[in-house]
């Protein structure tokens, strides 16, 4: 399998949409129908900021041990990775002690290079990465800048390799390239799979038997890789330790916090796990095909439900269904038990849900099993992902749903609206979201539990904490004002939205 | 050529702008720009200024045209002319002003004539060309000031005598820019000015609007804002005066007979009101006289900060602490012209202490400049370290300070590891915050 210098855009890969107003059943025969109803071809005459490829890249990027990140752009490519220079020092220590901070560095591209050209500083800037910092990889990833001047970064990239004691992995995530955001998963994957993934060899002691091989042979078939994702937490990743670790399954993380080493030690797992279909399918699939390590991309593991069935396809796979089932059984009564005094707060409050596609599905599994009701969702985008875990949620056929990715001007106005009780948001519009005067659940974050069990009742605990003090927003909303005019409130929400094939 | 930076200290000039039109009242950015620059300027920024957050219609809130390969291949300007359109429909500001990012002008767009066709618009939409590739967010703040002084600030012919704009402090760039323009608005107002600090707490648009009409500009700066001091002068015939940022009374003595003096405010006016300042001051100083003396709270210096901070608080620990800056790296991309004004900042110190100072935008240069300015430990038995310390800097400075096992007091962007509102460095209430801050390092275990 040929990889391509840079991945695909998603809105012609899977042919992901945008934006969109109307309810889940209007959105699911939209996805029922020949490419996904051209959701893709959707835009908006008004638009407001948010991620790109090159920023949610750094997210993956940023937290990679012993690794270096050169922003090939402007000096302002990269600005962003300024909010992980804290957080990502201690959730990588949270893996390894010993870990380093982040280090990035910028080629600082100015009006001169985008005439001649940035290669001579890409050099010079992956030559003093490798000398003053010695890391395993020095990964470059290109902005806008370089991308329309025509820079060749593989090529200078493969020159330079000689020279060098890292590995050298260009990552091609240029935003303005794709509207949607999640093309970032791949563009990183791309750039691991070019140069990070390889087998390596066992190493080998004299004394080692065939008895030895075998060892590691049966090990090798008990061992799982699982693809965090970077809105996950450590907490996170030890409840679906402790959980597969029931099944006698030995579990690797992967891509966030590793080393870039660890792709490699990767390859040598019985099967792929994903915990959300938006991020892998693309690494997945191509390591299916070109190292025959089976995967599975099915929903996220989020909610009882979502987590039982995730764990039964694993299960399955290791045809140990049944004692997964005892372990389901045992997990649920026990989670039962300690609900117990949290659904009485929260019963019938209705929350509006926004996020990422699969995530928010699966968090409003969560919330309707503690009692209360869904209000509303708002998906970043919209794409075959979301088929399992919109499958998994009955009754949501009537419930509106607005895919944009942020764009809190439409929420605004979609809340004013649906009139929930409280709000789960995605990080990022927070400001705008506070003068809703709601109490408010970030939808994710790497400090805090969500997944599996565990998850559930970390969930139900910082809910009923949320709802029993809602002042600081109020005030927020008494006492600032939102930077909507009155009439956006009185059009429909989807008055901004330009869909050609669907209206 | 500028150089590649390992670490920079700052955002491009799109970053620099954003900073501006945040912390300007009732003003509405549209950046037309590819999806993801505004964002990553927020998210940046936000933490990096001790979480300055995204206010009125930052962060996601901004309206940002949002261009793709469609846009790029052929042109942007429909698009942009129809984001001006709705934005100016939806969101409710007092001022547009339209920020141009890279890929929109390597392709071309004329964002000016865009914005042009909306003179009728209820509100004035003026459009700035912030390219990513065009320098750093200093000039991003600067080339927005310029902007507002040609085409927003209302033409006067007479000026008022005892009025002075000030500028020249980078909001967000400079973190606690809003706290330190409170001190300078009252300082000035001492010795019986009416100052108008453009961006600083109660004032609107109408405040930069009425500027025109100052009989000086205080431009606290050696190096920020060139092009709006200038516009000043050729548009409205306002003369500047840079001054450094001062911290403490030493500095804000001089700064005061500074401004007076181009003002023609006596000596000894200046000197009364500075009295009381004196009095209020050193009291609280005298607070610490017994610990520093009981304990020797005397430490040497690394400072590490940006052309605003570093001479300001290098001359402050010198001269106000009596301490020993042994070190200072000057973290802003700077001429040699402009290195050398600044490197006047850092002689004839009361104290008759003589730093060092390097000019390095690079983290980990820090490292380097210090084991090349003090001898190293070779196992000597007895060996003259570089302790007891304290380090001045970034959060970037963090794991320098651990080695050398110095507190570290951030003071310089990025701050990701305090919040702050409204507390100021500058002036004599800002000298009291700052030998606060650092005492308060000392005894922090106490």
């Amino acid at each position: 399998m040929i990889i391509e210098n840079s991945a695909p855009a998603r809105e012609e890969r899977l042919k992901a949409g945008i934006a969109f107003c109307g309810t889940c059943a209007q959105l699911q025969s939209r996805l029922g129908q020949k490419d996904n109803g051209c959701l893709y071809a959707a835009n908006r005459s008004f638009s407001q900021a948010h991620g790109c490829q090159f920023t949610l890249s750094l997210g993956i990027l940023n937290s990679l041990r012993n690794a270096v990140v050169i922003m090939h752009g402007p000096v302002g490519c990269g600005f962003c990775s300024t909010a992980n220079i804290g957080t990502n020092k201690n959730f990588k220590k949270l893996r390894d002690p010993a870990a380093g901070g982040i280090v990035w560095l910028s080629t600082n591209l100015d009006e001169s290079d985008v005439i001649e050209g940035g290669e001579k500083k890409l050099r010079a800037a992956v030559l003093y990465a490798d000398r003053e910092f010695r890391p395993e990889a020095i990964i470059v990833a290109s902005s806008c800048v370089p991308a329309l001047i025509g820079d060749d970064v593989d090529s200078i990239l493969e020159n330079l390799e000689r020279e060098t004691a890292a590995e050298l992995v260009p990552v091609n995530c240029e935003g303005f390239k794709t509207k949607l955001m999640a093309t970032a998963y791949d563009a990183v994957y791309n750039g691991v799979l070019k140069k990070l993934t390889k087998y390596r060899e066992r190493d080998k002691y004299f004394t080692e038997n065939e008895l030895s091989d075998k060892l590691w042979e049966y090990e090798k078939g008990r061992t799982v890789n699982v693809f965090n994702v970077g809105s996950m937490s450590r907490a996170d990743e030890l409840e679906i330790k402790r959980l597969l670790s029931a099944l006698e399954l030995k579990v690797n993380f992967l891509p966030c916090f590793s080393r870039p080493d660890d792709f490699r030690a990767a390859l040598d797992a019985a099967l792929n796990i994903s915990v959300c279909g938006t991020h892998d399918d693309y690494y997945l699939k191509y390591i299916h095909k070109e190292f025959n390590i089976p995967y599975i991309i099915d929903t996220m593991p989020i909610g009882k439900k979502a987590t039982a069935r995730w764990l039964l396809k694993i299960a399955d796979h290791f045809g140990v269904a049944e004692r997964a089932r005892l372990l389901i059984q045992k997990e649920e009564e026990e989670l039962e038990r300690a609900l117990e005094g949290f659904r009485a707060v929260l019963k019938g409050k209705r929350a509006y849900v926004s996020g990422g596609e699969v995530r928010i599905f699966v968090t409003a599994e969560v919330l309707t099993d503690l009692g209360m009701e869904i209000a509303g969702f708002k998906g970043h985008h919209i794409d075959e992902f979301a088929w399992p875990v919109m499958e998994g949620l009955p009754g949501i056929e009537n419930i509106y749903i607005n895919i944009a990715s942020q764009h809190p001007f439409e929420q605004a106005n979609i809340v004013k609206r649906l009139k929930p009780d409280l709000l789960v948001i995605h990080t990022g519009s927070g400001n705008i979201t506070a003068k809703h005067g709601l109490p408010v659940l970030p939808l994710f974050g790497p400090g805090y539990n969500y997944i599996g069990y565990s998850g559930v009742f970390e969930i139900a605990r910082r809910l009923r904490r949320i709802i029993a003090n809602n002042q600081f927003n109020r005030n927020m909303q008494k006492y600032r004002p939102a930077p909507y005019r009155s009439e956006w409130y009185a059009k429909d929400p989807s008055a901004y939205i330009k869909d050609t094939a669907g209206k | 050529m500028s150089a590649i930076i390992d670490r920079p200290r700052f955002g491009c000039p799109l970053g620099g702008a954003l900073g501006m039109i945040r912390a300007l009242p009732r003003t509405v950015p549209i950046v037309h720009a590819s999806t993801g620059c505004a964002y990553n300027i927020y998210v940046g920024m936000n933490s990096g200024a001790g979480y300055l957050g995204g206010g009125y219609c930052g962060a996601t809130s901004t309206p940002s045209s949002n261009v793709v390969e469609k846009e790029i291949v052929f042109g942007g300007e429909e698009r942009l002319r129809e984001q001006i359109a709705t934005t100016l429909e939806i969101m409710d500001g007092d001022l547009y002003v339209v920020l141009s990012g890279c890929m929109v002008e390597m392709i071309g767009d004329d964002a000016q004539s865009v914005a042009g066709k909306f003179k009728n618009a209820l509100k004035p939409v003026i459009s700035v060309s912030t390219p990513g590739f065009k320098g750093n967010s200093a000039y991003g703040y600067d080339v927005v000031l310029e902007a507002l002084a040609k085409e927003y600030v209302t033409p006067r012919k007479r000026k008022k005598a005892n009025k002075v704009n000030v500028f020249g402090l980078m909001p967000g760039g400079d973190v606690f820019y809003k706290g330190n323009l409170r001190e300078i608005k009252r300082l000035l107002n001492l010795i019986g000015l009416e100052a108008n600090t453009l961006i600083g707490e109660g004032e609107t648009l109408a405040d930069i609007k009425n500027s025109g009409d100052a009989a000086l500009n205080v431009v606290l700066s050696d190096v920020y804002a060139p092009l709006a001091a200038a516009a000043y002068e050729s548009a409205h015939h306002i003369p500047c005066v840079r001054v450094p940022l001062p911290i403490g009374y030493l500095q804000t003595e001089r700064f005061l007979h500074l401004v007076g003096g181009h003002l023609g405010i006596e000596g000894k006016f200046i000197g009364k009101a500075l009295k009381s300042e004196q009095a209020v001051y050193f009291d609280y100083f005298e607070r610490i006289s017994d610990s520093y003396n009981d304990i020797d709270f005397q430490r040497y210096g690394l400072v590490v900060a940006d052309a605003n901070y570093a001479p300001a608080i290098t001359e402050f620990i010198a001269d106000e602490l009596g301490w020993l800056p042994h070190l200072t790296v000057v973290t802003d991309e700077l001429t040699e012209r402009q290195q050398e004004l600044l490197s006047k900042r850092f002689e004839n110190y009361a104290s008759g202490v003589k730093p060092q100072v390097r000019y390095d935008p690079n983290a980990a240069s820090v490292r380097r400049h210090l084991s090349g300015s003090w001898e190293r430990n070779r196992n000597h038995r007895y060996y003259d370290s570089f302790s007891p310390a304290v380090v001045f800097g970034s959060v970037f400075e963090r794991d320098l300070a651990e080695e050398l096992s110095a507190p570290l007091l951030t003071v310089s962007f990025p701050v990701t590891n305090r919040v702050v509102f409204n507390r100021g460095y500058a002036g004599t209430t800002g000298g009291l915050a700052f030998a606060e801050d650092t005492f308060g390092l000392l005894v922090a275990g106490r």
